[in-house]
């Protein structure tokens, strides 16, 4: 039995807090003196309007529990509610008039994927960027998290939700109680952003545009509020401080808390981080081959320019500086696959993330090993310990379907008429939550000319890829409905 | 508070679930990983997966941080080095399960709190203590005293004759006179309510009422039954439980013993000299009818197996013995059990796992008991000089709906507790409450 009245308990705070954070961006708004205040109202008031009666409405005793089935609806679902009622700022106000492309700029938002299908960012009243930006920074480390860390809502429930939601095929609780867990999580992650605006700032932004990118840097979102996103900034400083920004908001989030508690030891035993490290590193050897022209660019503007973007995309970021649609061949055959890579498990990137490549690698290299010895017991080991069999099936489980999903989902696509690159680049970008990919959605285009039925199933790839298929998949196996 | 438990058996489970709803942030430690990734799934608690012995698995758990460490493994010594480890380490305190009481004798002459094992706790005895009581108090389904019985809780079937079925709370309370007694909590249909006084009383709710001892035949009146005493008493089982209880009741009563292990009977009749003991399968109704079960007053089955228990009980109901007690260890069969007809059920891991929650409360917490099946706790704290308990009227204090004041001692002296009834400093309260309020509570004795 499913309890459907604890699913809308929980979405119906959700949009409350939704509603609520509509209103954030009224300082910037009446400070600039834009023309967006009503519709931030309104949209704020109707959205904390029907998320009060959901909650208020299905109050009560049976609304304190919440079961594994119920735990991936309410974060499917919320998902979902969050991104139709996250778009009426854009239609209200009629910067974006359609509905399709309103869903789709903030079901973008949401997952941190960063796409957008606004072909001049820079007209947006500055209410309506804010409030696109924040959508980016909640979906991030997670809006559901983040309930969790402001209310006692749910005590065994949370566990729940906290698996739906958290990405990564482990989840590490830093903390006995999920909810501390999640106080930690949002509390270093508000640091970090509130770290990188003050950088950003003293670098030489204003204000509204050192917390906005500070927003989608850490959610590894990347939207900006500039139509040329960082390239409009030509300071090195900037430039660095967002890359730098960018590699900590990839890094499992556990980390960034041992570090804070002074416990450096994963540099040693910690396998993901290092071979994210170390992947970053030579991916972005690898573009400077061919991207170094010294007598067009200096040395530290080509490594600069090829660590931005390869640190972007492994994240699943999708800032850029330049347009690398004119780069080398061999340097964008190189950003293709790194739209497979994502972050690390725990972080806030998307993609398939790095552990699960890790994992997969070795043990299909030691596959070669158990060929030659049959009878051997030969595990694969990950921070010293072996990793049990279940996880690496499911983790197998996942690439497949990750892969699955890629096929059909560009086959789709063409479909509808997209030349073969740009669907390729459509469907990667969008399943591994980045930005811009390839073709005519490339760095500097958009998505404004994807056919609705196009930008529908996009945004339905984002929220696929945001909460790591499983929680999205076994909504449509028939296994999960059967009593 | 910080607790870490290792073995996350029944008891450990148990624990683990009912603490961590009252936000305690537990880790539990046990070398199976598929009970962990069970428990850690449906509880909000850390898991580490090891042994409990390892010191690296203390360490990694945190052990120097820990308020404290509960070790209830199955097995004694593995539960009594985890203890003494986790001491040196830095735990606060220690708590652990054994099998055998000769560590609970004072004469032992071993300090086990130099050792570093405070607490020692032996579900065995606390099993066999209330199942003497339940045959002391024949009417009751439940019973728990305080302070040598100035006040008791008592749990009554209500039958579907019994004058108080369809009357409201208030009007019984009128009818009765309440100031010996008061009625805390009903439950019905799977569900624990704390009463108010417009709830009507349905048959076969179970009512569970706290009494001085001048309450209990008015109490029994108004649930239509009558304590009557027993002379013959039939055991099933001579393990540990059964042992103890037989040790106590041969002393008033004629027990007979059935134990189907040989050597083991002839151990039981050399060490309980009063008591007969039969040799036999207690499954056998014809041994249980040539022994005249149709004579006994009671029939108590206590061997390991839930099962046998349950189905000799019920046998025994159908010949007519008046009260039966089951040992029944699995939890999933208390709900059920209640609904087929047995008279009482001993659950030795609940118990055990209520006598170590009175650690993890504050220290005003003097006792704790949950009772069979039912969600609602029983503590009885010492109202500290200056708490909030001892500033008002009961009904002015704005105390939680989910809990209920019964019954205060004070010094020699037990009353039950109404509206205008003031509690003074170091009177012992005690309280009814479902663990939802357990923290709300908390805060009104504390100064």
């Amino acid at each position: 039995m499913i309890n459907y009245k604890v699913i809308f308990h929980i979405i119906g705070f959700l949009l409350i807090l939704t509603g609520m954070f509509m209103l954030t961006g009224i300082p910037f708004s009446i400070y600039y003196g834009s023309d967006d205040i009503a519709a931030l109202l309104i949209s704020s008031f109707i959205t904390a309007l029907v998320g009060a009666a959901a909650w208020y409405l299905t109050r009560g005793r049976s609304s304190k529990e919440v079961t594994k089935r119920e735990g991936y609806i309410i974060v499917t679902f919320g998902w979902i509610f969050m991104s139709l009622f996250g778009a009426l700022p854009f239609i209200i106000h009629g910067a974006i008039p359609s509905f399709t492309d309103a869903f789709f700029e903030t079901m973008s938002g949401f997952t941190t994927t960063g796409a957008t299908i606004l072909t001049d960012i820079e007209a947006m009243p500055y209410g309506l960027l804010f409030w696109r930006s924040l959508t980016q920074w909640l979906g991030g480390m997670g809006i559901i998290v983040l309930s969790l860390a402001l209310l006692p809502l749910l005590g065994i429930g949370g566990m729940q939700l906290f698996i739906a939601e958290v990405p990564g095929p482990t989840k590490d609780k830093i903390h006995p109680r999920v909810r501390e867990t999640a106080k930690r999580l949002w509390g270093i992650y508000f640091l970090l952003t509130l770290a990188e605006s003050l950088l950003l700032f003293l670098g030489g932004m204003n204000l509204f545009d050192a917390i906005t990118h500070s927003f989608t840097t850490m959610a590894t979102g990347g939207f900006s509020t500039k139509n040329t996103s960082i390239g409009y900034y030509a300071s090195p400083f900037i430039q660095y401080v967002i890359i730098l920004f960018m590699f900590f908001a990839g890094i499992n989030f556990t980390i960034h808390y041992y570090a804070l508690h002074r416990r450096f030891d994963f540099f040693k035993t910690n396998d993901e981080f290092r071979f994210y490290s170390l992947f970053i590193l030579i991916a972005t050897l690898l573009v400077m081959i061919t991207h170094l022209s010294l007598d067009v660019r200096s040395f530290e503007e080509s490594f600069r320019q090829s660590l931005f973007h390869v640190v972007s995309l492994v994240t699943t970021t999708g800032f850029v500086t330049s347009d690398y649609e004119n780069w080398a061949y061999f340097s964008r055959m190189i950003f293709f696959i790194l739209l497979f890579v994502g972050g690390c498990a725990g972080s806030t990137g998307g993609g398939i993330k790095i552990i699960r490549h890790f994992v997969l690698l070795k043990n299909s290299l030691l596959e070669l090993k158990r060929v030659v010895h049959p009878r051997a017991v030969i595990p694969v080991r990950v921070n010293g310990k072996s990793v049990s069999f279940e996880i690496i099936s499911n983790m197998q489980a996942f690439f497949i379907f990750y892969i699955l999903i890629f096929v059909l989902g560009s086959l789709i696509m063409s479909f509808i008429g997209l030349d073969f690159i740009s669907a390729l680049g459509a469907v990667a970008t969008s399943l591994g939550n980045i930005g811009p990919g390839i073709g005519t959605v490339g760095p500097v285009a958009n998505f404004a000319h994807i056919p609705v039925i196009g930008k529908w199933f996009l945004s339905f790839l984002m929220l696929l890829g945001r909460l790591e298929l499983f929680t999205v998949l076994i909504l449509f196996s028939p296994a999960f409905w059967k009593r | 508070m910080r607790i870490i438990i290792a073995g996350m058996g029944d008891v450990g489970q148990h624990l683990a679930k009912q603490l961590s709803t009252e936000s305690h942030d537990i880790i539990a430690i046990d070398t199976d990983s598929q009970r962990l990734n069970y428990i850690g799934s449906v509880t909000d608690i850390l898991t580490i997966n090891g042994s409990s012995t390892s010191i690296n698995i203390l360490n990694e758990a945190k052990v120097n941080r820990a308020d404290l460490l509960v070790a209830v493994t199955s097995s004694e010594g593995v539960n009594m080095t985890t203890a003494m480890l986790a001491k040196k380490l830095g735990a606060h305190r220690t708590v652990a399960r054994i099998g055998n009481d000769e560590y609970l004798d004072p004469q032992s002459g071993v300090n086990f709190s130099e050792l570093g094992i405070d607490f020692m706790i032996y579900p065995e005895e606390l099993a066999a203590n209330e199942t003497v009581n339940l045959i002391l108090r024949t009417a009751a389904t439940d019973i728990l005293e305080f302070e040598n019985g100035k006040l008791s809780v008592m749990g009554l079937k209500l039958d579907k004759n019994a004058p108080v079925i369809n009357k409201k709370v208030v009007d019984v309370a009128r009818e009765y006179h309440t100031s010996y007694f008061r009625i805390v909590a009903i439950y019905r249909n799977f569900k624990t309510i704390i009463p108010s006084g417009n709830d009507k009383f349905l048959p076969n709710d179970q009512v569970f009422v706290i009494t001085t001892p001048g309450g209990i035949e008015n109490i029994l009146r108004l649930a239509g039954k009558e304590n009557f005493s027993f002379h013959n008493i039939m055991i099933l089982g001579g393990g540990k439980i059964g042992r103890k209880v037989a040790k106590v009741l041969q002393e008033s009563m004629t027990v007979k013993l059935i134990e189907s292990n040989e050597d083991k009977s002839f151990e039981l009749a050399d060490h309980l000299s009063k008591t007969l003991i039969i040799r036999g399968d207690g499954r056998d109704i014809d041994l249980l009818a040539q022994e005249g079960i149709i004579d006994m007053d009671a029939f108590i089955a206590l061997t390991e197996d839930a099962e046998t228990n349950i189905i000799t009980c019920l046998m025994a109901k159908h010949l007519g013995v008046k009260k039966t007690i089951a040992l029944v260890d699995k939890a999933d069969y208390i709900p059920l059990t209640q609904t087929i007809g047995l008279d009482s059920l001993i659950n030795k891991k609940l118990i055990a796992a209520n006598n170590i929650s009175r650690f993890i409360r504050k220290g005003e917490v003097v006792a704790i008991a949950t009772l069979e099946g039912i969600d609602a706790e029983v503590l009885e704290y010492i109202a500290q000089p200056g708490s909030a308990i001892t500033k008002k009227k009961i009904k002015q204090l704005g105390f939680p709906r989910e809990a209920i004041i019964g019954g205060v001692i004070r010094r020699d002296q037990s009353f039950i507790a109404v509206g205008d009834t003031e509690i003074n400093e170091y009177d012992k309260v005690v309280v009814f409450l479902l663990p939802a309020a357990a923290k709300s509570v908390e805060k009104f004795f504390h100064a």
